[in-house]
């Protein structure tokens, strides 16, 4: 049996799922497909916008949670069994909210909604795999300061889905009460800031707080920031999530709740971002690695984001301007961390799974001979400048140059995905040291088959 | 006559968000001969019975009310078997090599424990420091039949105390 415990079984093939879903909305953005060429509520961006949000993010979140909170905590993933189930209910739910939107915009003709049976199978998938992942948490209390930043993003996830759930019953005209429908475009927001912010954001927050001390060789992180991160982002989180959809079913106002909430997420990120140059200073590693690298890039993202967001409330522009906002989150930070990560996290998995059982009885190549790092690198440059580049050309309501870096946005995907499938083919490896006797060449993506 | 044990109260830390884990390694290092350590925590520290018992203390702990938990660790003669790996073993002999494996980038901690663990006869022992809980070594630990027994160090870091497998009646 080449897997051992810490290895979960499923986690490729969550990131291959997750992939697939990336390129094709990237493909679906570089045809001129959805937003910006239509409103970013139309149902053509709605498709869209949950293929990177559930599709891609959501499956390489959870696909790397099920490997990671285990290590984490220290103990084996509870209820082992739920991990391919919570797949395939995401990937049907997903196949029907998409689906449903396709009806929405009069693409796909159907007698029946697909939005109800999404509004079932979307949220049953999550909680499956929040089932998973949070008796796992739960088992290993008193919570790290990393393992809780993931507590509350799971909390955060159930917000999303609910208000989700809310929205799509307004959609589909399942709910036709006439003060639902009316808050139908107030409540977006908070979905938005619940799935992106909450579940995205702060559970990588929280992942990253481990996997840089662990890839940099730097010292923990200090209690006294990270508990700081942890409370400013949980009180604006819980202002955002909770109470300012509670004022507003009540009808009251929310413009205070929002701005205090606001102010603590800036308060939280500067004390991140005093975190994270904290890890890089303080690296006993000389050489920092293409993913650490990467990094850097997808953190710099980060902190734009913050200032752009910043300069459109300034400047009352924020409604014009929020997807652009929101397409530097999501493929700035959120795609350029995951892919920056994947490219160290595949590499090392296919290490462990093919040469675990030789290690130390024979001489193995090292992680980094699975990877060609100056290819690599042209690659992830290609990434971040077109990203950076398709955010000006939002700004600049440039929809033909928006469609030519979407391009290059996938150009760049591709080839980074290029290069995790060479990695598990083990293809850089020089011959004569890539099977040394007892060592298992991994499967591309599907787990091998149970012994015993 | 005994030593009055030494008391610690963890649960100001615990509440406060800190990790009290370091503060009871540098009081344990700290207490003097066949001194005990009298602990106050608001769970039952069940990972503590297990890193304690392999530096030779014995837990004996009570509820007191509000959840909270008093656990008396008392040094015992010979360290008592901690990892289910290494149970029922007697005193194992000292480690025939010492390895700080804490400076190197992963996975080279755990590549450089197993390769030295293949230079030890049946029953011999190495000590190893490791930058973290060294969750995957224990995976090959387990699967290649070697026992072994571990705690964290006061910096953070872990030590692993190996002795390989192979004698008549172990898994190999």
């Amino acid at each position: 049996m080449v897997q051992g415990a810490t290895l979960s079984r499923w986690t490729m093939t969550w990131f291959a799922t997750a992939l697939v879903f990336l390129i094709g909305a990237e493909a679906l953005m570089a045809a001129g497909y959805g937003f910006p060429a239509v409103s970013a509520e139309a149902p053509e961006s709605l498709v869209l916008v949950h293929m990177i949000a559930i599709g891609w993010l959501s499956l390489l979140m959870c696909g790397a949670l099920f490997q990671f909170v285990p290590v984490l905590v220290g103990r084996r993933l509870r209820a082992p069994g739920l991990v391919l189930p919570a797949l395939v209910g995401l990937v049907l739910g997903l196949g029907c909210l998409l689906g449903g939107f396709l009806q929405l915009a009069g693409t796909l003709e159907l007698d029946v909604s697909l939005l109800a049976p999404a509004g079932v199978l979307l949220p049953l998938g999550f909680a499956l795999a929040a089932w998973a992942i949070g008796c796992t948490l739960w088992e290993g209390r008193p919570l790290a300061p990393a393992a809780r930043f993931v507590a509350g993003g799971l909390a955060c996830l159930a917000a999303t889905a609910a208000l989700g759930v809310l929205l799509v019953c307004v959609l589909s005209g399942m709910v036709t009460t006439f003060e639902l429908v009316a808050l139908r475009a107030r409540l977006l927001p908070f979905h938005i800031a619940a799935g992106l912010g909450g579940w995205l954001g702060f559970t990588a927050i929280g992942v990253s707080y481990r996997l840089l001390p662990m890839f940099l060789l730097s010292p923990e992180a200090r209690k006294s920031t990270s508990g700081a991160v942890w409370a400013c982002g949980g009180a604006a989180l819980l202002l955002l999530v909770v109470v300012a959809p509670l004022a507003l079913v009540v009808g009251a106002g929310t413009d205070i709740i929002v701005a205090v909430a606001l102010l603590l997420a800036a308060a939280a990120l500067v004390f991140y971002g005093a975190d994270v140059l904290f890890f890089y200073r303080h690296r006993r590693r000389k050489n920092v690695e293409l993913n650490s690298k990467a990094a850097v890039c997808a953190f710099a993202m980060l902190f734009l984001s913050a200032l752009l967001a910043a300069a459109l409330l300034a400047s009352g522009s924020m409604a014009r301007h929020a997807g652009a906002l929101l397409y530097l989150v999501a493929f700035g930070w959120l795609t350029g961390l995951g892919l920056s990560q994947l490219y160290k996290i595949v590499p090392f998995l296919t290490w462990l799974e093919c040469y675990g059982p030789v290690m130390g009885r024979k001489p193995t190549p090292r992680v980094q001979d699975l990877v060609v790092e100056p290819r690599g690198k042209v690659w992830f440059v290609l990434y971040f400048v077109s990203v950076l580049a398709g955010t000006g050309a939002l700004l600049m309501n440039w929809d033909s140059l928006f469609r030519i870096t979407a391009a290059g946005t996938l150009a760049a995907t591709i080839a980074i995905i290029g290069e995790l499938v060479l990695a598990r083919l083990l293809v850089n490896v020089a011959t004569e040291r890539r099977l040394p006797a007892g060592a298992s060449r991994p499967h591309l993506f599907l787990p091998p088959l149970r012994h015993g | 006559m005994p030593l009055p044990p030494y008391d610690l109260d963890v649960r100001p830390i615990l509440k406060s968000g800190g990790a009290p884990f370091g503060v009871i390694m540098e009081a344990v290092a700290a207490l003097a001969p066949g001194q005990s350590l009298r602990l106050l925590a608001p769970f039952k520290p069940v990972p503590l019975f297990q890193a304690l018992g392999a530096r030779g203390f014995q837990p004996a702990a009570r509820e007191i009310g509000n959840g909270d938990w008093e656990v008396t660790f008392s040094p015992v003669d010979s360290p008592a078997p901690e990892s289910k790996a290494a149970s029922g073993e007697a005193d194992w002999p000292e480690p025939r090599l010492c390895l700080d494996n804490r400076d190197l980038e992963p996975p080279e901690p755990m590549v450089k424990t197993l390769e030295a663990l293949e230079t030890l006869a049946p029953g011999e022992t190495l000590a190893a420091l490791v930058p973290r809980e060294p969750l995957f070594l224990f995976d090959q630990l387990r699967d290649r039949g070697h026992a072994w027994r571990g705690s964290f160090e006061a910096d953070g870091s872990y030590r692993i105390v190996i002795r390989a497998g192979g004698l008549p009646g172990k898994p190999a």
